[in-house]
């Protein structure tokens, strides 16, 4: 029994990179003074079942008697039976959550639940066959990303690969993600649990964070949980990885960047990651632009990030660790080979550090996370001689939740409830001088280096107050709830928002579960140019989720989902370009996503179906909204085995709309053309079809791994037409195509 | 919050990139220096500011493909904003003409327009040629005086611009400036003849390649921001 206990200690305490600590884990007991076996109770046949706090079942966790050699591992729907002295108390294990201990007093136990313990070691924490976080979610982790062709290792290249993710060959203009028929900005990128202000750097269209540095990304496509706000649409939560026991360092290189990254541990508490990338395809850049070109780099695009994650496990209770990352864009060019010709300047910077200092407690039934979270953001941008932005942002969100966990109460069983906080304080200073920013839906104005129609100088707080509270429970040993509310403040407009949400999971025959999800959800005027006044309100969505999954046996799971989305109260532009909340839309969909994961094979196929539609203001005509993508197909499939790895990903997807001009007036005055626009988005790009090849080679070349890759976007070079773009006066114009052939290689060494 | 502003002109900064990106693969479309094109290239009027009783003439200079430029009187034209002042734009002897108002119909006019008193009233005129099939907008400031810009030392290829053609050679970068500030004057370089490099600095440079056309035109067209213009046109051959 020591040595159980002992096991249960080195998995609190050295193990654990130092994250959620929530679940109901022993006190260590007094060596001298083990409690005894239950010898004389008779031996029975248990059966349980094992879940996490989301009802979602846990398979693969150990369940032994504490104090025994034995132990039963639980099925895909995280079920057991084991024999046992009935009396006895069951230990339940399993990596990346916390041990927990069941009483044994009946020959049917009430559902056993397990609690994230956060970063674990060097496991990815949720693997590939963990139940999602709602109907029609998903996770991926660091080794899939690694296997889906067309990926280059890229967090964001393989968010394409979810359902539900608008898919376009090549990202114009927008630095977020489309979910489910949303705009970029509806949705939210959290790195260990807080915002990030861009995604991707401005050259070559790579995340911000290497995959290397990645624990598992959860992509919560819509009904998301309570301590998730300031979103309409969907989540993207990435996790930064914690330390591994060994200390190892790996490098990468690739035609777009290179980088290193270093983890181990410190002392036996102690784990630590650093990394940091440099772009390469700068160095490269100036060789690619023909002598003709009117085009002086004066400053080569470039980028720099750096990731740090420290965990230290303080005590059998407490947890910290520290989390930052940052970045460094930098470009400036000449549209000329004159490099005195300000008016044809073009210059970039965008920096921004984030530091999150974090802490995780528990205690018996008790648990909470509590953390801090710094941001320094700047953003400059100058275009010519009169457009410019100087954007500085310091903000501080300070965070804590609160988890109690119960057998049961109220006539309710594994009773899990939750009550958190966050306050986000933001401070910007802004120099601008730009154009009215294009909304969604507006087709694209004359470029017009001399428009600064929105000007603003001055400073601002934007502070944002948030509390959630949600209890989930089982009604009955096939049916499990959760409901919640959400209280959002957007205290410079002065806003109070109520947000319930829900979720409820039906276990149903033949290893088919079904979900429902229905929830209210804010996003408030924080985007771009919305924040330089205070004129309009949070735009509103409720949405409405139906899933069903189905595990006919481990390694398979097939999940769809269909949904509906209201959207009210949508930002949109008034006359003179003040905003308002007069817009509305919706969207309805569905998605299939089905995984295989046996032996050397790897394979993923996922559908999606949307119609997503606006309304601009009151009695206007509906539109497609500018996102829209009715068709989108992944199918992936990977297989590995000794030192090759071959995969291949065919990919289907409609284009976008378009919006066709009918004519232009020139503005003689100006010296440009003023497009005129028949109806928003009636026409749509051509459907894309491709096909990516990845091939990966590993070896030992003395104490070090090395793996080479291919990975080509596009092999049989299918250049279908991603838009269209106009002569100057509109008369003609001419089809934007994709790239025939997309090669990325590369080569990783760990040490 | 924290994606807040600086993702607006990173959104600017997409949309430069991607412009700069599309407009290097535009090989197929007529750029904007390109004169063998059927279009407007300038309106003026002359003088560009009057006040009241004074008279201003509307012009053009217009592009046409497979054939050279020329200056024509507007085919139709009309008041675009206020509309208080629709009547002051006639038809008189072949040319469009706008006669300044008094006083006190400007001072409506910027009520219309809620304009501050004694400011100047932009008067938009709108002008068609070719069947309507070329539209254009012109800006006449009531209530101030303005003239036209003149071009000031044009200097094409090392020499002082004159009337007479201009010959050059093929595969040589053809200089040509016009005094100018670049951040108060828009200037425009054009030519039926060669591919033009900087065209819309005051500094740019011409190269006739191989396949180009050995004859067409080059023009300059020079705007400040009072709405005056000026250009001028030579004939341009390659050898």
């Amino acid at each position: 029994m020591l040595f159980r206990y002992l096991t249960i200690f080195a998995a609190l305490v050295a193990g654990a990179g130092g994250a959620a600590a929530q679940s109901p884990a022993p006190e260590l007991p007094p060596a001298a003074d083990p409690p005894a076996l239950p010898h004389d109770l008779p031996i029975v046949s248990v059966t349980g079942r094992v879940i996490d706090a989301l009802g979602r079942p846990v398979a693969g966790a150990s369940v032994g008697v504490e104090g025994g050699t034995e132990t039963v591992k639980t099925d895909r729907d995280g079920k057991f039976q084991i024999s046992v002295t009935m009396g006895s108390t069951l230990v339940v294990e399993r990596e990346g959550l916390d041990p927990a201990l069941a009483n044994v007093s009946a020959t049917k136990l009430d559902d056993v639940v397990m609690l994230k313990a956060g970063t674990n070691a060097e496991t990815i924490e949720i693997s590939g066959e963990a139940p999602a976080a709602a109907p029609g979610a998903a996770v991926l982790d660091r080794t899939e990303l690694q296997r889906i062709p067309g990926t280059g290792n890229d967090i964001v290249r393989a968010l394409t690969a979810m359902p539900g993710v608008v898919n376009l060959q090549i990202p114009l203009g927008y630095s977020g993600v489309v979910i489910r028929g949303s705009s970029p900005q509806d949705s939210k990128v959290l790195i260990d649990d807080f915002e990030v202000p861009v995604l991707f750097h401005n050259i070559g269209f790579r995340a911000l964070v290497p995959a290397e540095a990645i624990q598992s990304l959860d992509y919560i496509p819509g009904g998301f949980d309570v301590q998730y706000g300031r979103a309409s649409s969907g989540i993207v939560a990435l996790e930064t990885r914690a330390g591994s026991d060994q200390r190892t360092t790996q490098g990468e290189v690739s035609l777009i960047d290179g980088g290193v990254l270093a983890q181990g541990r410190i002392g036996a508490r102690t784990k630590y990651m650093l990394g940091f990338r440099r772009s390469t395809i700068d160095l490269v850049l100036p060789s690619l632009i023909p002598a003709s070109a009117d085009l002086s780099l004066t400053t080569v695009p470039s980028y720099y990030d750096g990731q740090l994650r420290i965990d230290h496990a303080l005590s059998a209770k407490w947890r910290l660790y520290l989390s930052s990352l940052g970045t460094n864009d930098v470009f400036e060019l000449y549209a000329t080979k004159d490099e005195d010709a300000k008016t044809k300047r073009f210059y970039s910077n965008t920096r921004f550090v984030r530091l999150t200092l974090g802490a995780q407690y528990h205690e018996g039934p008790w648990s909470a996370k509590l953390a801090l979270s710094g941001l320094a953001q700047q953003f400059v941008f100058e275009a010519g001689v009169y457009q410019r932005i100087d954007v500085q942002l310091q903000a501080m969100t300070p965070r804590a939740e609160i988890t109690r966990t119960a057998g049961s109460w109220a006539g309710l069983s594994n009773v899990v409830w939750r009550v958190g906080a966050e306050a986000s304080i933001g401070h910007s200073t802004v120099d601008s001088a730009l154009p009215l920013e294009q909304r969604e839906g507006e087709p694209m104005p004359a470029y017009d280096p001399k428009d600064t129609s929105t000007r603003f100088h001055g400073s601002f707080w934007v502070p944002d107050f948030a509390g959630w509270t949600a209890l989930t429970a089982n009604l009955d040993p096939q049916i499990r709830a959760t409901v919640g509310v959400r209280s959002d403040v957007f205290a410079r407009i002065g806003e109070v928002a109520l947000e319930p949400r829900g979720e409820l999971q039906i276990k149903l025959p033949a290893q088919l579960t079904a979900r429902l999800s229905a929830g209210a959800y804010r996003r408030p005027p924080e985007f771009q140019s919305e924040n330089l006044s205070t004129d309009a309100g949070s735009e509103h969505s409720a949405q409405a989720i139906a899933g069903l999954q189905y595990e006919p046996r481990e390694g398979i799971r097939v999940q769809t989902s269909g949904y509906y989305t209201d959207r009210s109260h949508l930002l949109t532009h008034n006359m003179d370009g003040s905003l308002n909340n007069n817009g509305h839309g919706t969207t309805i969909g569905a998605e299939l996503l089905a995984t295989y994961r046996g032996g050397p094979w790897f394979t993923w196929l996922s559908y999606s179906y949307s119609h997503s539609t606006r309304v601009d203001a009151p009695g206007a005509e509906r539109r497609l909204f500018s996102f829209d993508q009715p068709h989108s197909l992944n199918a992936a499939v990977s297989w590995k085995r000794g030192r090759w790895q071959l995969g291949g990903r065919f990919q289907l997807y409609s284009g976008l709309p378009i919006t066709p001009p009918t004519g232009a007036v020139f503005d003689s005055d100006r010296n440009l053309y003023i497009p005129l626009y028949g109806k928003v988005n009636t026409e749509r790009a051509p459907m894309h079809h491709q096909l990516d090849v990845r091939i990966d080679y590993s070896w030992k070349w003395g104490p070090t791994d090395l793996t080479v890759f291919l990975d080509v976007q596009n092999v049989y070079m299918n250049d279908s037409v991603v838009t269209y773009f106009y002569s100057y006066d509109y008369t003609q114009r001419q089809a934007f195509k994709s790239l025939p052939i997309i090669p990325s290689i590369g080569l990783r060494g760990v040490l | 919050m924290s994606r807040a502003l600086a993702a607006a002109a990173l959104a600017a900064l997409g949309a430069v990139t991607t412009v700069t990106t599309l407009g290097a693969c535009a090989g197929d479309l007529d750029p904007p220096w390109q004169l063998d094109h059927d279009r407007i290239i300038a309106v003026r009027a002359t003088p560009p500011g009057i006040v009241a009783g004074q008279t201003s003439t509307i012009d053009a200079l217009l592009g046409q493909k497979g054939g050279k430029t020329s200056v024509f009187a507007p085919e139709l034209a009309t008041i675009v904003s206020p509309m208080s002042l629709a009547d002051v734009l006639t038809f008189d002897g072949g040319a469009w003409v706008v006669t300044a108002p008094s006083d006190a119909r400007l001072e409506a006019a910027r009520a219309e327009l809620e304009l501050a008193a004694g400011a100047p009233v932009p008067l938009q005129v709108g002008v068609s040629y070719a069947n309507r099939t070329l539209i254009a907008t012109k800006t006449i400031t009531l209530g101030q005086a303005a003239q036209n810009p003149a071009l000031v030392h044009v200097m094409l290829d090392g020499q002082p611009a004159g009337t007479s053609e201009l010959v050059v050679g093929k595969l040589v970068q053809v200089p040509l400036s016009v005094e100018a500030d670049d951040a108060v004057y828009d200037v425009t370089w054009l030519t039926s003849c060669g591919t033009m490099h900087d065209f819309d600095l005051p500094v740019a440079y011409l190269q006739v390649e191989a396949e180009d056309p050995d004859a067409g035109e080059l023009a300059v067209v020079v705007r400040d921001a009072k709405a005056g213009v000026a250009w001028s046109v030579w004939p341009i051959h390659a050898e």
